[in-house]
């Protein structure tokens, strides 16, 4: 079949533009070889990462129609059958563009470097007291290492970087790809320094910077799912802390604790409660207050509050499963000898 | 019109009772007028909004389970009209479906907790469906276009989905999560002309807003600002947590990105309202921060 290719190019310093590329194709192949039968047969400057062509390496991850993904997993019949685009003379096309989030280097290949300074930020190894060789093996069941696997999948491609809403407007947030190694190391029982890992993304640019917008879960080739792993930091963070120590943490206990109080989250109780710090933060008061006043005068804040008939019900739900969530993180008593 | 009356377990969710009271209003006034019979669930709960999954997975699962179960004793299709609350409950009901086969220790877990406070089981009868769809698959583009009977022509409406009615959910009854056509398909059926701009499947940045406020603010603003520069009269969201971090914080918006923006934001029922004729007061348009004049001058209607 006739395929368009519509590709993003950009030389150095350059800006964007767009090339087409027409090629005869098996309906089977992958975008990774039609992009390598443009390069050998038609156009020897277009620029692209690529290696192993078997998911595996992570090096020819690119926006391929719309998201990012990596060029030898996809195939031109899914591509033309899933998106049904055409070019202007009517052949199926594709558009292919380099990751976002990275400056580009050249046409497909962007320059990594801040991926992998976040990924360092995180210590992305067992704890130096683990890494130290000691006299016999470090001792670990199947089960505690099967914990590790869907973190230990990942393959370093970019992909979930490339979509993070939340990277696009922070740049000192760590990013999926980081967040999701960072729990593989807090889910380490070889580790050491756990406490002090989880601790170190209790901040605006770890896991409280995530908007859990779902980009990161959904482009994963390897299924890591980067925002799970995020959530589950974020659970072990408030386990420890209470609604006093910050005003993410705060947030999340007001939730729970308004729908224990009226099945619904009465709203403006949550915007006094998590921004005021229940009337103690005057200027976080002072912030919302504008709000309140441009809802009150459009008619629009919630004079009133009608709590769910299934109130006392779904509180007794709530209180039963957190008792019950609570023993199970809680610190298992050794088994008596 | 589909040959059956089209009943619903309605699940109302926490901001259209409380700060986008517009949104229940023109819900209620929109099925009303298209025939579509509504059985609100009062003794239904929050879904969580993705936040009891940070508590627990059994958490969100559970107190959505019994949500859930809510519609299935009414032998009903539960209806959403939020995004969040679509893909939170939408996605339990695939996850606890996926159970009954895969993990039934899991669920047995999640319905001895439901039995143990007196609520039903969950049995895995039911469906969630967000209004959008139920508009697009259940009532039909052609049966909507048939009840159109004041022209939007010309208006021009940018769709802003909502991360949740997009990506939690691992299949889709009418879009591709990376290229949907859904909401574009019922503004173009109601007349209206759908315009695509960048950022139409974007987070508007709504939960990090209370306390990661000025990036909340820019990812906002910057979808504002494509949507403004592509020619729009409006968006359109489906979403109501969408709706009050691109509509009610819009000022606020303005003053951290240092560009006006006055782009009116319509709930998706609004728009359909419009289109059935329906009063812009019954459709609360009077209760928006950004004024909806410049989307009714253009209709030439008369202020709400």
């Amino acid at each position: 079949m006739q395929v368009t290719f519509n590709i993003l190019r950009q030389q150095p310093q350059g800006s964007p533009y767009a090339q087409h590329y027409g090629l005869e194709v098996e309906a089977g192949e992958t975008i990774l070889d039609c992009l390598n039968r443009i390069k050998w047969e038609q156009d020897g400057s277009l620029t692209f990462r690529k290696n192993c062509r078997n998911t595996i390496c992570g090096s020819c991850a690119m926006r391929i129609n719309g998201r990012s993904t990596l060029a030898c997993k996809e195939n031109v019949s899914q591509e033309v059958a899933r998106f049904g685009t055409q070019a202007a003379d009517g052949t199926p096309q594709i558009t292919i563009a380099p990751l976002g989030n990275l400056p580009v280097v050249r046409d497909l290949v962007v320059d990594m470097a801040q991926f992998w300074d976040d990924l360092e930020a995180v210590d992305p190894y067992v704890s130096t007291q683990g890494r130290a060789v000691p006299e016999r093996e470090f001792l670990q069941t199947p089960e505690e290492r099967s914990r590790l696997d869907q973190m230990g999948n990942c393959i370093l491609c970019g992909a979930c970087y490339s979509e993070c809403n939340s990277k696009a407007f922070n740049p000192d947030f760590l990013g999926p790809h980081a967040l999701a190694k960072a729990n593989r190391l807090v889910t380490d029982t070889r580790d050491t320094q756990t406490e002090a890992r989880i601790e170190q993304y209790n901040s605006l640019d770890g896991v409280w910077g995530c908007t859990r917008c779902y980009q990161c879960n959904a482009v994963c080739p390897m299924e890591v799912a980067p925002l799970d792993q995020i959530s589950k930091i974020k659970h072990e963070l408030l386990a420890r802390h209470d609604k006093t120590s910050s005003r993410p943490i705060r947030h999340r206990k007001v939730l729970v604790d308004l729908v224990k109080a009226g099945g619904w989250v009465d709203e403006r109780k949550f915007g006094i409660y998590v921004v005021g710090n229940y009337f103690q933060d005057v200027k976080g008061l002072l912030s919302v207050m504008p709000l309140g006043f441009r809802m009150l005068a459009r008619g629009k804040f919630p004079l009133m509050f009608e709590p769910s008939e299934g109130t006392a019900e779904v509180r007794s739900l709530i209180t039963a499963v957190q008792a019950y969530q609570q023993a199970q993180d809680s610190p298992q008593e050794p088994d008596s000898v | 019109m589909p040959a059956l009356p089209l009943r619903y377990a309605y699940f109302p969710g926490c901001v259209a009772q409380g700060a986008c009271r517009e949104l229940y209003q023109s819900t209620a006034a929109v099925t009303a007028a298209l025939g579509i019979e509504l059985l609100e669930l009062k003794k239904a709960a929050c879904c969580g909004s993705g936040t009891y999954k940070e508590d627990s997975q059994l958490l969100e699962d559970t107190v959505n389970a019994r949500n859930i179960a809510l519609a299935e004793t009414l032998n009903l299709p539960l209806l959403t009209h939020c995004s969040t609350c679509q893909g939170v409950i939408g996605h339990v009901d695939e996850r606890l479906k996926a159970a009954q086969e895969d993990d039934p220790a899991y669920l047995e877990q999640v319905n001895q907790f439901l039995t143990q406070e007196g609520c039903s089981p969950y049995r895995g009868t039911s469906e969630v469906k967000h209004l959008l769809w139920v508009l697009v698959g259940d009532y039909g583009l052609e049966a909507l276009r048939a009840r159109v009977v004041r022209s939007l022509s010309g208006l021009r409406c940018g769709a802003f989905y909502g991360c949740y009615l997009l990506r939690p959910l691992s299949t889709l009854p009418y879009d591709d999560p990376v290229a949907p056509q859904s909401l574009e398909s019922v503004i173009e059926a109601v007349g209206a002309t759908a315009v695509d701009y960048p950022g139409r499947t974007q987070c508007c940045g709504w939960p990090i807003s209370s306390y990661a406020t000025e990036t909340s603010f820019k990812m906002a603003g910057k979808h504002l600002q494509s949507a403004i520069a592509a020619g729009m009269d409006c968006l359109v969201t489906p979403c109501p947590l969408c709706h009050l971090n691109l509509e009610s914080r819009q000022p606020e918006i303005e003053k951290v990105i240092g560009t006006s923006l006055n782009l009116p934001v319509l709930h998706l029922p609004q728009l359909v309202g419009l289109a059935l004729g329906l009063d812009p007061a019954v459709l609360g348009l009077e209760r928006h921060v950004v004024s909806l004049q410049p989307v009714l001058a253009k209709l030439r209607l008369a202020a709400a």
